[in-house]
């Protein structure tokens, strides 16, 4: 049923003891769930999950979203990949209003920028932090001298700061950084910690 | 903003009503005062340094028509069930926007997971929903047993749906006194906890600790029942309808109590789905979607049940819902010591397990809704991703979509009627 309705779009059947799951490109995802929920044999009416996975740098994000249908025995799972480099997706707050909090948590932990989504900020970590602790290499800090973590500060990885190349995405509407009134990005003077200058003052 | 000229006195807009405040302004040759996009104010006013909005609805929230303001609920409220913050937007006591801000408990419990072995995850996610510890570990034992290939045996599968049927009940009870506490009544909220200790304290003689029980493992549990586990169930489950009910009848028909709940955060069956409600706050407003039902996992599909579901879809009738469903889980807790099988109840499993690449998803029905880990395997003894969808995470969103047109003080009675619990929201 799902490959007659969604021949192309899906790849990479795969089956557990409850679990259908396929692949999408990135750029399809949107649409494809939106013909999951709304095709009435199908009727996949719930998200019941959305959660990003980081393949590591080099690899690519995956969005995984998790759908239940009265219509059929077991969870499908959507696996679409997303670019690490410029990792954009089109956002399904419109599809479910609930998704809102499951892509600002995704922004927030892996940086994944959802397009369309007009609420996306950080819902965990601080305004003014500028690092996606959920990434593979922002590793936790480790007192082996053998670790990769060896003697990385744990708060913040500055790499990850620049956001600005996603000024343009709709939706999101970053202050260009000469108007940000407490931008810790550009303003880190050498010798000061992100901890001091993110104070509120 | 639209410059106002000095020479023009405007009487305080609040002290008028609309009408003729709108016609003064368009008389005095001044825009209307609701305008898209208003006078942006609002970071001073909640003690945040100010700075640009990021978002629209960020720009949304903190703009400010006349007469609205600005105020903090929390973090640190009696009644916010854990440290959050709600920035709340009022004209007068009329709530008008509600901006929830969240990760004042956030511990970074998903990242740690991928740095613990499989059998560590399992004391990890205890403190989350600190309410309904048990089924916080029975997602993931139900995702690493399928990733890593083993069955419990039937044994601890039936104890499992006994312990976690125990831990929804005092969740359950634990709500009907802090829905009637956040309405200004003490009393309930002391019978429940006395109700709720009678449950850890049986809970911790099976289990070794009294609220992060830490029982279940990959592949079973953690011990059999014991001779004073069976003593006190024994006990508890003679005199538990009596309590309930004497609960029950001091909440139930208390007028200030109705007056209060009764079509107060009505949500339809349609919000809720869109919004990502699940749980009993789902089923009171007529779906009957239950994980037991829907996907039966452990015994679930061995035990006679029904999906209880109301309609009113009010604060009310999500208390309703919780009664039915203690009185459910009485029942269900009757079946599974009736079925109960011996055995052993654990599998061989090692300390440390290293499952084939792979993936698993896990869902059980919590006290707070569908509550699911989807888990990945690298083959390495860590899992590579841990991801947990925790229900009062995404319920909570349901919130600004109830409040706008209320009274402050109602807030918190709805937000308790929709039960979330602040360590499992924030992670």
């Amino acid at each position: 049923m799902l490959a007659e309705r969604l021949g192309d779009d899906l790849r990479d059947l795969w089956t557990d003891e409850d679990t259908v799951e396929y692949q999408v490109d990135g750029a399809r995802a949107h649409d494809v769930l939106a013909t999951l929920r709304d095709d009435e044999d199908l009727a996949y009416f719930m998200l019941a999950d959305a959660a990003a996975v980081d393949y590591g740098p080099g690899a690519h994000f995956e969005v995984v979203y998790h759908l239940f249908s009265w219509k059929h025995p077991g969870w499908l799972r959507i696996r679409a990949r997303v670019d690490r480099d410029d990792p954009r997706i089109a956002s399904i707050t419109d599809l479910w209003e609930g998704a809102m909090f499951h892509e600002r948590e995704m922004y927030d932990m892996m940086g994944i920028v959802f397009e369309g989504n007009r609420d996306l900020r950080r819902i965990y970590m601080s305004p003014d932090y500028r690092s996606f602790p959920q990434r593979r290499d922002f590793v936790l800090p480790d007192d082996a001298a053998d670790s990769p973590a060896a003697g990385v500060n744990p708060l913040e990885r500055p790499e990850t700061w620049d956001l600005t190349r996603f000024r343009d995405a709709p939706g999101v509407t970053f202050p260009p950084s000469s108007e940000r009134a407490d931008a810790p990005g550009e303003a880190v003077e050498a010798g000061e910690t992100m901890a001091s200058k993110s104070r509120p003052r | 903003m639209t410059k106002i000229d000095p020479d023009i006195t405007i009487p305080d807009p609040i002290d008028l009503d609309r009408a003729e405040e709108e016609r003064l302004r368009a008389a005095a040759g001044l825009t209307p005062v609701r305008t898209p996009g208003g006078e942006y104010a609002g970071f001073e006013q909640v003690g945040i340094p100010d700075r640009p909005p990021q978002t629209e609805r960020e720009r949304e929230i903190y703009t400010l028509d006349e007469g609205e303001m600005l105020v903090n609920m929390g973090p640190q409220h009696p009644s916010t069930h854990g440290v959050m913050r709600l920035v709340v937007k009022v004209r007068g006591e009329i709530i008008v926007d509600i901006d929830p801000v969240l990760g004042y408990l956030h511990r970074g419990i998903e990242k740690l997971c991928e740095n613990a072995t499989y059998t560590t995850v399992l004391t990890y996610v205890d403190p989350m929903d600190y309410l309904s510890t048990m089924h916080n570990e029975h997602a993931p034992a139900i995702a690493f047993e399928k990733l890593y290939g083993v069955k419990a045996p039937p044994r601890a599968e039936y104890i499992r749906a006994l312990v976690v049927e125990l831990n929804r009940i005092f969740s359950h009870g634990l709500m009907m006194g802090f829905l009637a506490l956040d309405m200004g009544g003490l009393t309930p909220i002391l019978y429940a906890f006395i109700n709720r200790d009678e449950i850890v304290d049986m809970l911790s003689s099976i289990s070794g600790q009294r609220m992060l029980f830490n029982f279940f493992r990959v592949g079973g549990v953690n011990f059999d029942t014991n001779d004073e586990f069976l003593s006190r169930l024994g006990t508890w489950r003679g005199r538990v309808l009596k309590n309930i009910e004497m609960n029950e009848r001091m909440i139930t028909d208390n007028e200030i109590f109705r007056a209060r709940t009764i079509n107060m955060g009505t949500l339809t069956g349609q919000q809720a789905i869109g919004l990502g409600v699940t749980g009993p706050n789902l089923r009171a407003s007529g779906v009957p979607f239950d994980v037991r039902k829907a996907k039966p996992y452990s015994i679930y599909n061995e035990l006679e049940f029904d999906v209880i579901t109301q309609q009113g879809g009010d604060s009310y009738s999500r208390y309703l819902q919780r009664i039915a469903e203690i009185k459910q889980s009485i029942h269900l807790i009757d079946q599974i010591i009736d079925k109960m099988p011996h055995g052993p109840v654990q599998a061989q499993v090692p300390g440390i397990i290293r499952p084939r690449p792979g993936r698993a998803y896990g869902a059980v029905e919590s006290p707070r809704g569908l509550y699911s880990v989807y888990a990945i395997s690298d083959g390495g003894p860590n899992p590579y991703r841990f991801r947990m969808r925790d229900p009062s995470f995404i319920s909570l969103q349901a919130l600004p979509k109830l409040m706008p047109g209320r009274l402050v003080a109602d807030t918190m009675a709805v937000m308790a009627s929709l039960d979330p619990v602040m360590g499992g929201v924030d992670k």
